[in-house]
């Protein structure tokens, strides 16, 4: 290479323009999600099948979670894979798709009219996840070798792919009898193939290669990382069988401990990259990341409290199908959302502007391209809003309920603030 | 100064000027990085060649680091073309970070 600035050797990474709607449209839809939160509390006292909490539960998970899943997707698979992104076209379709179809999607369920509005939410939402199935599988295909990491993201996806054909299943289901039972019998096979399938095992395998990259430690143990792929597949295929054939209830604890058992693989897996690192000063954002994967063994143990509560025959199911629900979408998920958007989106950013003004001098670096005070408020605001609407759920108590959800809510809008702040940097910002 | 004398100034200026050059995730220049293979001046053909590489093959910064060590040769030995090519043979293993550089990220 001879004065040239990309060497035939360098990949190119994927395009901002690919990636930043994704992280704008997650945080639009983190804040909507609060809001409705805010307003919804009462919906909190009784039965979890209530419209608003159907709304808030597909805004978390496909459009907050999934969009910002997919987008950071967009920039790391490629370097997961080490090949480029096969497609920018079929991620911009993947974007429009979703982006037009999830509030069609979240309306139906609020106003709990499921009609074609909704349906065509639906379907779009089907067709944003084929498009970036087909993305994915194209580019790993292309990709010179196959790793561990590589693998759960494709598995990943196809789970994603079966939640949503699933979902859109239950939704024309509601108006047109297309299944042998109601939409109702159906919703924790949605939701675990989703929540699992989907978001467990895609933050697994992106995680596993990222947390020891950005601790720039020694350790690697693909060995260990197949195990936990195997106990966590090997979960789910249980369940849903189980669920479809009508396992006995006590045999509901065999999945939940194979997930539990890969959990524990995996935080250990964490500690070992932790140790072995050689970056010593480990930053906000990845702290909040390694909380995050503390914080999955909190839905964990819910989760086999209720299993214990519906064997019992007690009371509180209710409560805990909540708390479950809760400490996923606005816990554990958030958490690591919130950690990883400020590890991977000044970076994204950074490479917008900066990447081609090397003969300017010194640079800011991606850190300093977003207000780590704001950081700091926004992660006690969300530990403190987490933790007061936690012990609402729990108490029962409006005043907590609330107060938790005013916490949120501002944790939402110092998010928004920082990524407005990133989102709109110019190269000589101070 | 010798003809010897005067190479060996310009390599360690164009080093000394990569010392600028950081990684932007890890905060740590290149050359303490252990990203930087070879270096070399050819006084004849009035070339700086330079063989690097990345910590991960796809590196997400991959692009703005080349380009920017490409500049840094060109500011630090004008006149001389730079000519700088990746390899990932060997790939870069953490114990290529120099003795400065672990201390610079907390040392062992």
């Amino acid at each position: 290479m001879f004065g040239s600035p990309l060497g035939s050797n360098v990949a190119r990474t994927t395009s901002y323009k690919v990636v930043i709607p994704f992280y704008a449209y997650g945080a639009i839809a983190f804040l909507a999600a609060a809001v409705l939160l805010l307003t919804s509390t009462s919906s909190f006292g009784g039965h979890w099948f209530q419209p608003q909490l159907l709304a808030i539960t597909h805004l978390m998970a496909l459009g907050w979670a999934t969009m910002i899943i997919l987008g950071a997707s967009h920039q790391l698979v490629p370097v997961l894979i080490e090949n480029d992104l096969y497609s920018n076209k079929l991620a911009y379709a993947s974007f429009g798709f979703g982006a037009a179809g999830i509030p069609l999607l979240v309306h139906g369920f609020f106003t709990f009219n499921l009609g074609w509005p909704a349906q065509l939410g639906g379907v779009l939402v089907v067709c944003a996840v084929l498009a970036f199935t087909a993305n994915i599988a194209a580019s790993i295909s292309r990709s010179k070798r196959e790793n561990v990491h590589a693998v759960f993201v494709f598995t990943a996806t196809i789970w994603l792919l079966l939640t949503v054909l699933l979902g859109l299943a239950l939704l024309f289901n509601f108006t047109t009898s297309l299944l042998t039972r109601d939409s109702v019998h159906y919703l924790a096979l949605h939701a675990h193939l989703g929540l699992v399938g989907w978001f467990l095992l895609l933050v697994l395998g992106v995680g596993s290669r990222l947390i020891p990259m950005f601790l720039i430690s020694k350790y690697t143990n693909p060995r260990l990382l197949w195990a936990v792929f195997i106990l966590v597949n090997t979960a789910l295929v249980l369940y849903g069988l189980g669920f479809l054939y009508g396992m006995a209830p006590v045999l509901n604890y065999v999945p939940a401990l194979l997930v539990l058992a890969g959990l524990l693989l995996f935080a250990h897996y964490c500690r070992r990259a932790y140790a072995e690192r050689i970056r010593k000063k480990v930053d906000d954002p990845m702290k909040a990341s390694l909380l995050a994967v503390g914080m999955l063994l909190l839905p964990s143990l819910v989760l086999i409290v209720l299993i214990g509560a519906l064997l019992s025959s007690a009371g509180g199911h209710a409560t805990l199908v909540l708390l479950y629900g809760f400490t996923i979408f606005f816990g554990w998920l958030t958490a690591i959302i919130l950690g990883m958007t400020f590890k991977t989106l000044p970076f994204i950013v950074w490479n917008k502007i900066y990447r081609h003004r090397a003969a300017l001098g010194k640079m800011p670096s991606p850190k300093d391209l977003f207000s780590h005070r704001v950081y700091k408020a926004m992660g006690l605001t969300y530990l403190a809003g987490f933790i007061l609407f936690g012990a609402g759920i729990l108490s029962g108590a409006p005043l907590l309920l609330r107060a938790g959800a005013g916490v949120l809510l501002l944790a939402a809008v110092l998010y928004n603030w920082n990524v407005g702040k990133l989102l709109t940097r110019k190269p000589f910002n101070k | 100064m010798s003809e010897a004398d005067e190479h060996e100034e310009r390599i360690s200026k164009a080093i000394a000027g990569l010392k600028f050059v950081d990684d932007p995730e890890v905060g740590l220049n290149v050359v303490d990085l252990g990203l930087i293979y070879e270096l070399d001046v050819k006084e004849e053909e009035k070339k700086v060649i330079c063989l690097m590489t990345f910590t991960t093959e796809f590196c997400p910064m991959g692009e703005s680091i080349l380009a920017n060590v490409t500049e840094s040769l060109k500011m630090t030995l004008p006149g001389y073309a730079p000519e700088v090519t990746v390899t990932f043979d060997p790939a870069w293993r953490q114990d290529m970070i120099s003795e400065e550089g672990r201390q610079f990220l907390g040392g062992y």
